[in-house]
């Protein structure tokens, strides 16, 4: 007899992942179990691996690092804002503008970058990320200044107007797609110039690795993905402050990525997680301990770091290890 | 001119707050590696401390101040002896993550200690003002100006002239070679982290009376330090301070000059716009890579 085997493929894997996620809400609403008010936290860390995941294509693939990404999320979200708000245009349409003017700016960086490395990288996006946040507090005319900007959930084709559960749908398809086209530009000619470059500029340049163009793919991709994650926020939380797209939280991406794993699509929304929803969903239901949760969760990168320098996915690894030496103990002892 | 001489000392007092905040990340940075995002954090905490100290128990303002002191140089010892040390297998980038993590834990403890309320910290010297060619500046402001330089001419007199300065140089140049030649490397990323958290503590102190006291007191000057040490380099020690010199005095001149809204901005475009010339800083050195 013949076994019928299904091959597993890398993208079934996202695409349940995808599910999983989706079924939160209806958890919420059949049981008492997930409170409704987790949606939001759960749909605001989704968001944010998003962009997490653009800043993992920058810093784990092509191994340049950028501290901006706050600021390209806040240009998306202000831009997407005024055009549904105050413009009327359609949804789509904003979003194809909210994406490709910071896309345009973070490929200017990517020029930038050639010239500067390292640190000096690091701190140079720093400052295009405060100079998009002064800006964001002085351009009233788009943003509204520091009373903040409001938006609406999204309406597809100008027709389906969605509400809240039904953007997180939105949400998680976008996750899974971003998902999906990372890991397969990054297992494809894209990702492999990524590597090279990353080991050896001048190296990846002698084997015919033209540095430009794919210095310029990566922020451009990486931008891309803030950008996107920008506007989902904006129609998401429906509302976006200047004081939001600080340092702060362009570090925040740099912890999701470093603690779930350089270069794992799966440990940047794991990161994700420890970083945004762990303190809300978890800490804060530890009575005694309400008011210390992102003391906690401090604690708690800390300590990842300090045990887990290489990212948390790996841990996976070392229980595995762990249950082999076990089995392999009790083996023993009944010889 | 009175105008321009006004701006250009007021510019010197902001940028010697910049400059005693760069230094102590120039410091953190040479001797551990670290790009500490927390040194503005560590700042507002032990500011904190100050101002409580100084409503709580009724004593001078210089007593208050040398209290912030000695809580600045305990945390910064106790992040040293329990984080920073037991991470010499982690990565540079990694490790500006532990930072990130000491933010979070220092920006939530402080309301829990202090309260949610604004503060007010006064002056150390309370009033007086100095002419100089019609332009005013107030005892304070000078005295501000005039600590800075001691405190920094100080800190460079130690790293150049005498042996713990030395074992500091060496440190930062190679800590391996240096820990093989028998200098005591551990003993000086404690100083390091010490020195850069005290540092952090006198420059609140001296930014707080132009402002209130608040979770995001330091979150300017902590940017623009950085911001200095990139325009300076990393690789030398007066260079974060002189470029935040020349922050404090440039922002001030666009901000007056050219527009109140759009300076800042300005100044920062051209400070990208430098490094594209000048990669590594007005006093590095192209670092030398093998392939």
């Amino acid at each position: 007899m013949k076994k019928i085997k299904i091959a597993f493929k890398p993208w079934m894997g996202f695409v349940l992942f995808g599910i999983a996620l989706a079924l939160i809400p209806l958890l919420a609403e059949y049981t008492t179990f997930v409170k409704s008010s987790t949606i939001i936290t759960i749909g605001g860390t989704v968001i944010f691996a998003i962009a997490a995941l653009g800043l993992n294509i920058l810093l784990g693939y092509s191994g340049l690092i950028s501290l901006g990404t706050a600021g390209f999320m806040g240009l998306a979200a202000y831009l997407s804002a005024y055009m549904t708000v105050d413009l009327g245009l359609p949804f789509e349409v904003s979003l194809i503008v909210a994406v490709l003017v910071p896309t345009l700016i973070g490929v200017l960086v990517g020029l930038i970058s050639l010239k500067i490395e390292g640190m000096y990288l690091a701190i140079a996006t720093l400052a295009v990320s405060e100079i998009l946040r002064k800006t964001f507090e002085e351009f009233e005319f788009i943003t509204n200044g520091f009373s903040g900007k409001s938006a609406r959930f999204p309406q597809l084709l100008g027709f389906i107007q969605l509400d809240r559960a039904s953007t997180y749908y939105l949400i998680v398809v976008v996750l899974v797609i971003a998902m999906l086209l990372t890991y397969n530009m990054m297992n494809g000619q894209v990702g492999r110039a990524f590597n090279a470059m990353r080991g050896s500029e001048s190296a990846a340049s002698a084997m015919g690795v033209y540095s430009l163009k794919y210095r310029l793919i990566a922020f451009a991709l990486a931008t891309i993905l803030a950008s996107l994650a920008g506007v989902m926020y904006v129609h998401f939380i429906r509302f976006a402050y200047p004081s939001t797209w600080n340092l702060k939280l362009s570090l925040d991406f740099l912890a999701m990525i470093v603690i779930g794993g350089l270069r794992s699509i799966y440990g940047t929304v794991l990161g994700a997680f420890i970083v945004f929803a762990i303190p809300d969903l978890f800490l804060k239901q530890i009575p005694f301990f309400n008011q210390l949760s992102y003391v906690l969760n401090g604690v708690l990168i800390i300590e990842v770091i300090m045990f887990y320098p290489s990212g948390l996915i790996n841990i996976g690894f070392d229980i595995k290890r762990l249950w082999l030496k076990l089995r392999k103990g009790i083996h023993d002892a009944g010889k | 001119m009175s105008i321009f001489i006004q701006i250009f000392l007021r510019s010197l007092e902001t940028g010697s707050v910049y400059a005693l905040a760069a230094l102590g990340i120039i410091l953190v940075f040479r001797t551990s590696n670290i790009t500490n995002f927390s040194q503005g954090a560590l700042g507002m905490f032990n500011t904190f401390v100050v101002v409580s100290i100084f409503n709580n128990f009724g004593v001078p303002l210089w007593v208050a101040i040398i209290g912030g002191l000695i809580s600045a140089l305990l945390i910064g010892m106790m992040i040293d002896l329990v984080i920073i040390r037991h991470t010499k297998k982690v990565s540079p980038v990694a490790k500006q993550i532990i930072t990130l993590g000491l933010i979070m834990i220092l920006v939530r403890l402080a309301p829990i200690f202090f309260g949610v309320d604004p503060l007010n910290l006064p002056r150390l010297i309370p009033e007086g003002n100095l002419t100089l060619v019609g332009a005013n500046i107030s005892y304070n402001g000078l005295f501000n100006i005039l600590f800075g330089l001691m405190v920094m001419g100080g800190l460079f007199y130690i790293l150049q002239y005498t042996k713990v300065g030395l074992a500091i140089r060496t440190t930062a140049s190679n800590e391996y070679t240096a820990r093989l030649m028998g200098v005591p490397t551990k003993t000086v990323t404690l100083g390091a982290w010490a020195v850069g958290s005290m540092l952090g503590v006198i420059s609140g102190v001296m930014i707080a009376p132009t402002t209130t006291v608040t979770l995001n007191l330091m979150d300017v000057v902590q940017i623009n330090a950085f911001v200095a040490a990139v325009l300076g380099g990393f690789q030398t020690f007066y260079g974060p301070v002189v470029g935040a010199y020349i922050i404090g005095v440039v922002s001030n001149l666009l901000l007056f000059y050219v527009s109140p809204v759009w300076g800042g901005q300005i100044l920062y475009v051209l400070i990208l716009l430098f490094l594209t010339v000048r990669p590594y800083g007005l006093f590095g050195k192209k670092v030398v890579k093998k392939v």
